[in-house]
């Protein structure tokens, strides 16, 4: 396993840079950008919003990319990394779905608007957390790690036929069109939170793979050798 | 191809071997579509437009029955080892399966049809075209659920894990199956019935040879 | 909505989103952590007692 002892240097380092180019970039995004001609103030929940969003495709993306390099390539970092893309992917979609729904209750009066990129990030949130459930009901190490990414490898071609699907399913029913998320005179804090979200989302999965490496090798580590036989006066009553 | 008829004729076997609880599921099946209707309250016209919804959502329910039993005669006295052991290919085997699986559902969605003609006033003068939506439908649940329950069989918690699974990436299969059963059931001004039932297909061609692939994996050792 | 379409303040729901960004991420960076050195001291016992 080439998991080093050491202290996890490096993805303190990224969640560092990550907050202070959050804070930079909601900064920007808050109180320096104009509001935008229609939704006014409220526009601003897309300077979080969006990075969120392209992250958490990103960390599905490598979580498939990692299934295919453990089924294809082997090596147990490819299970550790696919679980920890997974578990920080879920999180930054749970949170995506939470943005989105802030951000519809002003704008469309609702909670929820089937919104198609929103309603596929709610089924990837379900979809990959099953296979999260999964393995955490699958005891031996190799059919966990088999059986998930061969799960999320189905998963993740599931999502542009979902996405799709429900994008011709909400058309029949709302002649809204999204709206245009930005307009290019706000690029840069966007730009400056996709990178502190990057950095953050590098940092998590770093250290979650950390966390799954050192609890395989406790799980994979040969058993501890018997003890000696005892040579007190126990053993000597018991052969007298 | 031997093999899979092989594997055919084997599932074929079990399954009328089984035919006792094919008819169990059946009447879960229809007390299912019995439930919504209470759900709703007796609103005619309210039952009628959401009935293909209700067909869908029972059969759906229904499958997480069907696919977490087909594997259980291989769990018993390890057969699926001894399968694998023979010199077949573990595709055969998950074909011969999932057909299988695909036939009990095809048949439990033909059966619901009259119920929900009787329960929600659900009539269509294109039969034809909705048994062959029931056909595709079907064919994209059991393929995955085919190869899920595979898995699941062999874990912890199987009954919770196989529809938790299943049912996230089964929702291009349940959205395309309910819209184009519904406008087969209220009518279909603008021919959308063809486009729906193509996605199904790509659905199910996808799906039936990713899982045929991803198969040997999943139950090797 | 204002009659002329624009949405006018929201500033509560801005903060709700930013507020709710700030604590997932946070909450999830400190279980992170938290679970890292749990493991890390699981796994320093295993090696001990193995050893």
């Amino acid at each position: 396993m080439d998991l080093d002892d050491g202290r996890p240097a490096a993805a303190f380092f990224f969640a560092g840079l990550g907050v202070l180019l959050l804070l930079a970039g909601s900064y920007w995004g808050l109180f320096v950008a104009p509001a935008e001609t229609y939704m006014g103030d409220v526009q601003r929940i897309m300077y979080v919003h969006v990075p969120t969003a392209w992250n958490t495709m990103l960390a599905f993306t490598f979580a498939f990319g990692c299934a295919l390099a453990f089924l294809f390539l082997g090596g147990w970092k490819w299970d550790s990394r696919m679980e920890a893309a997974m578990e920080v992917g879920v999180v930054l979609a749970v949170l995506v779905c939470m943005q989105g729904a802030i951000w519809a209750k002003p704008t469309w009066g609702v909670w929820w608007d089937w919104d198609p990129r929103l309603t596929t990030t709610a089924v990837l949130v379900f979809a990959f957390a099953g296979i999260l459930a999964l393995r955490h009901f699958v005891d031996d190490p190799v059919r966990r790690a088999t059986w998930s990414a061969v799960a999320t490898i189905v998963a993740f071609v599931d999502v542009p036929i979902v996405y799709y699907s429900v994008r011709w399913w909400n058309s029949l029913h709302q002649m809204q069109s999204t709206p245009e998320t930005v307009s290019s005179a706000f690029h840069w804090p966007l730009r400056i939170n996709a990178f502190a979200i990057l950095f953050l989302m590098i940092a998590a999965i770093s250290l979650r793979s950390r966390i799954a490496a050192l609890r395989l090798r406790t799980e994979l580590a040969p058993p501890p050798p018997a003890p000696a036989p005892q040579t007190g006066t126990a053993a000597a009553e018991a052969t007298r | 191809m031997s093999e899979l008829s092989a594997a055919l004729r084997k599932e074929a076997l079990l399954q009328w071997r089984t035919r006792a609880q094919l008819a169990a599921v059946f009447v879960f099946g229809a007390s299912a579509l019995l439930l919504f209707s209470f759900a709703i309250g007796p609103d005619s016209a309210a039952l009628r437009r959401h009935s293909a919804g209700f067909l869908w959502l029972g059969l759906l329910l229904a499958s997480t029955l069907t696919l977490a039993e087909s594997f259980q005669s291989e769990m018993e006295q390890r057969a699926l080892e001894a399968q694998l052991l023979m010199p077949v290919r573990p595709a055969a085997l998950f074909y011969g399966k999932a057909i299988s699986n695909w036939a009990q559902l095809s048949l439990l969605g033909f059966a619901l049809v009259p119920v929900m003609v009787v329960l929600y006033d659900a009539g269509t003068d294109r039969l034809g075209a909705l048994l062959g939506v029931i056909l595709l439908g079907t064919a994209g649940l059991s393929a995955p659920g085919t190869l899920y329950a595979a898995m699941t069989s062999q874990a912890r918690a199987r009954q919770t894990l196989l529809p938790l699974l299943l049912f996230p990436l089964v929702v291009p299969v349940l959205l395309a199956a309910t819209r184009a059963s519904s406008l087969l059931i209220t009518g279909d001004p603008m021919g959308q019935v063809r486009s729906w039932a193509l996605l199904l297909a790509c659905f199910d061609a996808i799906y039936w040879s990713l899982c045929g692939l991803l198969f040997g994996r999943v139950v090797e050792d | 909505m204002s009659p002329t379409g624009v949405i006018e303040g929201g500033w509560e729901f801005v903060r709700a989103a930013y507020g709710v960004s700030a604590a997932v991420l946070l909450g999830y960076g400190v279980t992170l952590v938290l679970r890292f050195r749990s493991a890390r001291a699981r796994a320093e016992r295993a090696r001990k007692e193995s050893s």
